[in-house]
């Protein structure tokens, strides 16, 4: 199969999107940096890596953890990040795939 | 017909077979898990085993006059039935401390488990463990720092360590692996590691990481008041250039270093020990190959001799196998080479699979590290068996968090801090572990998701090599 060249959008993505392009996505969501409808399908690594960056400078603001995030943005971000899990789950992702490659 | 196993000219048991040999405090001790060819006697094939792995292939080149055999050879000094298992069977073999070079591992396993293993009057041979006389634990560096200097370095007390390896996930770039690193350490983890396949390669070479993670490790420590670390991995293609690579971490003001101790060779691995010690380095040892050796239960190297030559070589920490979660190991076993690892003196134990008592003498212990296929549930029985010398690296069990780096790393420290304090309190960990963690989730969000990611996980793999009263 022919590696993409650009990004497939995060209703395409592997293991219902439980991936580490998936969750920048989903943090630009919840900080309101794309709003909710952007995929970022046919987004390119550059444009992705910008994204991250600016996600990052979000992120850097609060700790980078959620339970340090003002009330509007927490209750965002457990509604956004909620939601993906169970599709996840239903797409067939578990835990168990995150430990596959551990050593 | 199947040509037969001769001796040549003289049976070895009439030279290296001594059952009634007084073994001396001096003496390096080995026991050798035997399975012979059809047909060779025991003690035949034992003596060879002591010849061929001392003086044997001097005495057939020279006389017994111009080498002091008596003074110099190995002998088998004792048989034992491994139980459970009738074909094969233990020798004790006892060798002069002056058959080997001080302060060198290398020697050491150059005679024990060198031309030997190719013997033709053996179908497989495992050496299972070795006693190494204080007199001869006194020539070794050993660990750079030890446990106490860490925990001073560090400033961490009372608890594990928490560690993570970090996977260059987003186009292998540099920048965003620091980025991953300092979100974990940032989220509350100790330690992250490069991934050991991770050198030096064209997608990302040493500096450039090497400068990436340091400025994650400052930021993270000026935001959590707290030190912390990055195993930068030093192993390279040559011991000159993982100097190279071990002088600039350390320029760059890096704690702690890493080194692959099998793949990269003992030498290498002994000169950087002892760079360490001399500069102030901790240093983080990573197993990789070990398997090929130890996994096999009759023939190979067992861990518990892979351990004692780690920490005569020299290492801070060294990867031990985790118990639970999904990877390979045995219970009493584990115990056993742990505290092989960490203890100054550890009694011969055959529940644990220890042939012989071994004093370490005032040598500093290694810090056992728990590594791969495990989570937070896992927490409690971690804490449980390793106790608090010990550092637990979550890597999928921390990046895999669907909130991200940093939620990953927050839900495992709290769940660490929660275990300890129930421990502390006097509470069960393995029996209320559940309690602990769901109490612990009330006020930590991240712990909460983390759980739940998890817990449906149950890993039912066997393992292979086993201590061998269990074996039938």
């Amino acid at each position: 199969m022919a590696r993409p060249s650009t990004y497939v959008g995060i209703e395409n993505d592997v293991y219902g999107a439980m991936t580490t392009i998936g969750k920048i996505i989903r943090d630009a969501w919840v900080f309101e940096l794309l709003p909710e409808t952007e995929t970022c399908e046919g987004w390119t690594q550059g444009q992705i890596d910008v994204l991250l960056d600016k996600v990052n400078t979000e992120w850097d603001k609060y700790g980078c953890l959620a339970s340090h995030l003002p009330e509007p943005l927490r209750e965002r971000h457990q509604r956004i990040h909620d939601a993906a899990i169970a599709k996840a789950k239903a797409a067939g992702w578990s835990g168990e795939h995150e430990t596959i490659d551990d050593k | 017909m199947a040509k037969t196993y001769s001796a040549g000219v003289k049976e070895y048991r009439e030279t290296y077979w001594e059952p009634d040999y007084t073994v001396k405090e001096t003496d390096i001790l080995a026991c050798f898990k035997i399975t012979p060819q059809e047909g060779v006697p025991r003690e035949e094939v034992a003596a060879a085993v002591a010849a061929e792995s001392s003086t044997g292939t001097w005495t057939t080149v020279w006389t017994d006059l111009l080498t002091d055999l008596d003074y110099y050879k190995g002998r088998c000094y004792a048989i034992e039935d491994v139980p459970g298992d009738d074909t094969c069977f233990y020798a004790f073999v006892a060798y002069p401390i002056d058959l080997f070079e001080e302060g060198s591992v290398v020697n050491v396993l150059t005679s024990l488990v060198g031309n030997v293993f190719g013997f033709k009057a053996l179908r497989a041979l495992r050496l299972e463990d070795i006693r190494f006389p204080i007199a001869y634990v006194m020539t070794c560096n050993g660990p750079p720092q030890g446990i106490q200097v860490e925990r001073d370095l560090l400033n961490k007390y009372g608890r594990p360590l928490l560690g993570c390896t970090i996977k260059p996930k987003l186009g292998l770039s540099a920048k965003n692996y620091g980025r991953a690193c300092y979100e974990g350490l940032r989220g509350g983890l100790d330690f992250t590691k490069d991934d050991e396949n991770v050198n030096s390669q064209p997608f990302m070479r040493w500096r450039h990481r090497f400068d990436f993670v340091m400025e994650a490790i400052h930021k993270a420590e000026a935001e959590t008041g707290e030190r912390k670390g990055h195993y930068l991995n030093v192993t390279a293609p040559t011991a000159d250039e993982m100097m190279r690579r071990a002088e600039y971490a350390k320029e760059i003001g890096a704690p702690i270093i890493m080194h692959d101790y099998l793949t990269g060779g003992l030498s290498a691995n002994t000169q950087l020990a002892q760079w360490c010690q001399n500069n102030g380095m901790l240093l983080h040892i990573h197993r990789a190959m070990h398997a090929v050796l130890d996994r096999n239960p009759h023939h190979g190297i067992h861990f518990r001799v892979l351990t004692k030559v780690l920490r005569l070589s020299g290492g801070d920490h060294l990867h031990s196998g985790t118990v639970v979660g999904k990877l390979e190991g045995d219970r009493d076993a584990t115990l056993g080479w742990i505290d092989i690892m960490r203890d100054s003196f550890i009694k011969e134990d055959r529940t644990r699979g220890i042939f012989f008592d071994q004093d370490w003498g005032s040598m500093p212990g290694v810090i056992p590290v728990a590594s791969g296929g495990i989570h937070v549930w896992h927490m409690p029985a971690l804490v449980s068996i390793f106790g608090d010398d010990s550092c637990l690296q979550f890597g999928g069990g921390t990046l895999g968090h669907p909130w991200g780096n940093a939620a990953g790393a927050a839900a495992n420290r709290v769940a660490v801090e929660a275990c300890v304090e129930a421990r502390n309190q006097g509470r069960e960990l393995e029996k209320e572990g559940k309690d602990i963690l769901n109490a612990a989730a009330s006020h930590s969000p991240e712990l909460k998701i983390a759980m739940e990611t998890w817990k449906e996980i149950k890993f039912e793999f066997d393992t292979v090599d086993k201590i061998d009263v269990a074996h039938k």
